[in-house]
């Protein structure tokens, strides 16, 4: 039996034994075989000794279940990870944070408590996966569309938690943004509900986020100070129509006004989808044709093309731009997306157009103009979370394909914001290319467009793979962190990331000496004073572990 | 015909991929179905928007087909190892997720063409 670190093993036993009484024996697991399938399958740390491993595993059906293995593990201080679905693979998965903590799988916990169609909202536990809830939706006919990432297994409170984004219209591509009220076990076993929710029979906990006094929500995402148990989420009506558009322009320098022009139109909620930037001349796709490239290869393109980009410094040269001019391929193409009554979404694409038409040379395309929902049988022509439906296409990335002949085992999410702006585009090339040649690091090979899952700001989420060769994975763990640092010294931090990673990413948010960590310490210290909760999750210690980890 | 498309001619995995449309289960192998539809028709199912149909293609190169359920020599013990091992960029699965009893049902239905399955 493995036991967990700090924990006597017969007061581990006693624990273990307390858990069985709770939920049944079935959903206590400690044999090494299925204690190994709370491995991380990504881990960076494959078949290497630092991989983190759980030292037990217990799975709750209720948040009074919860509760009470809360107690238990405060009795016997025995550090415990929850997880929701443990899909979050690329940012750890269901492994924990701190090597030998119980896991707290909450998959059993997949009730979907409330979906009113006419408040749009959903009240659901954090067993719930975006596929659950969209085929309960689909079901009873709701016309209510979810926000989802692309990997549609992925819990819908666990990936608003890890403050994950999907592709719909700006104000539900924010998962954590688009949440409305919690239900969170807090480490001496204590149910809080925020918001509206702290009325007993509250009228509004789904409709009003902040309740009235602090609003706490916040501390309980990317943290360790509490268990969500259940949390309500604003759903968008499905839309009447669906328009996709696409503005291309022809020079390097379009970039500029382009991005411009689009956080105009974007801050002023003209255009609402998922924008989605490519550059047909550099051969970059947008990420809606991505998972398209991946299954069907990549286009064709001339020698006299190949050899331009070969010669190209940060995607430019002189001769490429002439060359892209001259063969009609745009520099830059943007694609816009709009949800709404059709003669709405036209007069959208109109104002639109409109603006972008100060750029010389730029052009127009209607990519899609469709009623909706769309034909379930063409939906595979979509990306298919850009119709807020759950799929796991995206894992075509990495896996084995005629042009990846030798698939990988998994990989790491590099995600740094920076501003949006077409300049900070070209600066983090610059900056992220040199440091990742001299680090030997798959990224930023070529010219790298960001994401606009988030309004205000660009990310770069960039697949680090993990491979079967320990000596490879060890450099890339660390030109990983190197990377972070790098990014910090310019202002440029992750959104989120793998455990592994936590305390570099954690360690750039240092300002005034680190004042943002040492609060964080602080609300550990009066909330989770023995650390019952997911010791070390982005670098949040108890005290008596604390600054002794990496 | 672009090169990509030519390749998937020449290697015959459009034909691979098609023709499995489908089927109704035999009663006994409803909640092998049941589940396998749940956890493992979304990267399973035919057609390389799926991928682990797509790298299954890839890798048998049209000797068999990339779909799971169009093999006949898939041993129940050999899907128990792979969801409870995962390979490549496809995970294992916890027991909250697929019941041993459950994995026992999609094991079955899964071997129910294979002799001795």
């Amino acid at each position: 039996m493995r036991v967990a670190p700090g924990v006597r093993p017969t007061d581990f036993a006693s624990a273990l034994g307390e858990f069985e009484r709770v939920v049944g024996k079935d959903w206590v697991f400690t044999s090494d075989a299925d204690l190994d399938l709370y491995r991380d399958a990504y881990s960076p740390f494959l078949n290497e000794p630092e991989e983190r491993t759980a030292s037990a595993a217990v799975a709750p059906s209720s948040t009074e279940e919860v509760q009470q293995i809360v107690r238990i593990a405060g009795r016997y201080k025995v550090p415990l990870y929850p997880i929701s679905t443990g899909r979050n693979l690329g940012y750890g998965g269901s492994a924990p944070a701190y090597s030998g903590s119980v896991v707290l799988d909450l998959k059993r916990m997949n009730r979907i408590l409330e979906v009113s169609e006419a408040g749009a909202y959903a009240l659901v536990e954090p067993g719930v996966s975006y596929f659950d809830l969209y085929r309960y939706i689909q079901e009873r006919k709701l016309k209510v569309w979810i926000d989802c990432p692309d990997p549609g297994w992925g819990s819908v409170v666990g990936n608003a938690l890890d403050r994950g984004g999907g592709y719909t219209n700006a104000n539900y591509r924010n998962h954590f943004d688009s949440h409305c009220g919690m239900e969170i076990v807090l480490p001496n076993g204590e149910l809080l509900r925020t918001g509206m929710g702290a009325i007993p029979g509250a009228q509004t906990w789904q409709q009003y986020k902040s309740g009235c006094g602090p609003w706490v929500d916040g501390i309980f995402s990317q943290s360790n100070f509490g268990v969500v148990t259940k949390m309500g989420f604003w759903l968008m009506p499905q839309p009447e129509a669906y328009l996709r558009g696409a503005v291309s322009v022809p020079r390097y320098q379009d970039l500029m006004p382009l991005v411009e022009t689009l956080n105009l139109l974007e801050n002023s909620r003209i255009t609402t989808g998922f924008p989605d930037l490519s550059s047909p001349l550099l051969g970059y796709p947008p990420i809606g044709q991505l998972q398209l490239l991946i299954e069907r290869g990549p286009p064709a393109i001339s020698d006299a093309h190949r050899q331009l980009l070969g010669g190209a410094a940060l995607g430019f040269s002189p001769e490429l731009e002439a060359f892209g001019v001259r063969s009609g391929i745009p520099y830059w193409e943007l694609f816009l997306s709009y949800y709404g009554p059709m003669e709405v979404v036209d007069a959208q694409w109109q104002a639109t157009q409109r603006h972008f038409a100060r750029i010389a040379g730029a052009k127009f395309r209607v990519v899609d103009r469709t009623p909706l929902p769309v034909d379930p049988a063409r939906i595979e022509d979509y990306h298919e979370a850009e119709h807020g439906v759950p799929s796991l296409r995206v894992f075509s990335i990495g896996a084995r394909t005629p042009w990846n002949p030798t698939p990988s085992k998994g990989h790491m999410w590099f995600s740094p914001i920076i501003p949006r702006t077409g300049e900070a585009i070209i600066e983090a090339n610059r900056v992220f290319g040199e440091a990742a040649r001299s680090l030997e690091m798959p990224l930023f090979r070529t010219f790298t467009l960001p994401a606009c899952f988030w309004e205000r700001s660009f990310i770069f989420i960039l697949a680090t793979p993990v491979t079967e060769d320990p000596a490879v994975n060890r450099r890339y763990r660390e030109g990983f962190k190197k990377l972070i640092e790098v990014g910090g010294r310019h202002g440029w931090g992750e959104y989120r990331t793998a455990p592994v990673f936590q305390k570099s990413v954690m360690d750039v948010y240092s300002f005034n000496d680190h004042a943002l960590q040492r609060f964080h310490a602080t609300l550990k210290d009066a909330i989770d004073p023995d650390g019952i909760l997911s010791p070390g999750r982005y670098d949040i210690w108890p005290r008596h572990l604390r600054g002794k980890h990496a | 015909m672009t090169p990509v498309r030519a390749l998937i001619a020449v290697l015959g995995l459009a034909s691979a991929d098609a023709g499995t449309a489908a089927e109704a289960p035999a009663p006994e192998h409803a909640a092998g179905q049941a589940v396998y539809a749940k956890w493992c028709a979304p990267c399973h199912a035919p057609g390389v928007t799926h991928p682990g149909t797509h790298a299954l293609m890839t890798k048998y190169q049209g000797i068999k087909s990339g779909v799971l359920l169009d093999w006949n020599d898939l041993p129940a013990v050999t899907v128990k190892y792979w969801v409870r091992h995962g390979i490549s960029v496809m995970p294992h699965f916890r027991k909250t997720e697929i019941s041993d009893a459950e994995l026992d049902q999609l094991a079955a239905y899964l071997a129910r063409n294979t002799p001795g399955g």
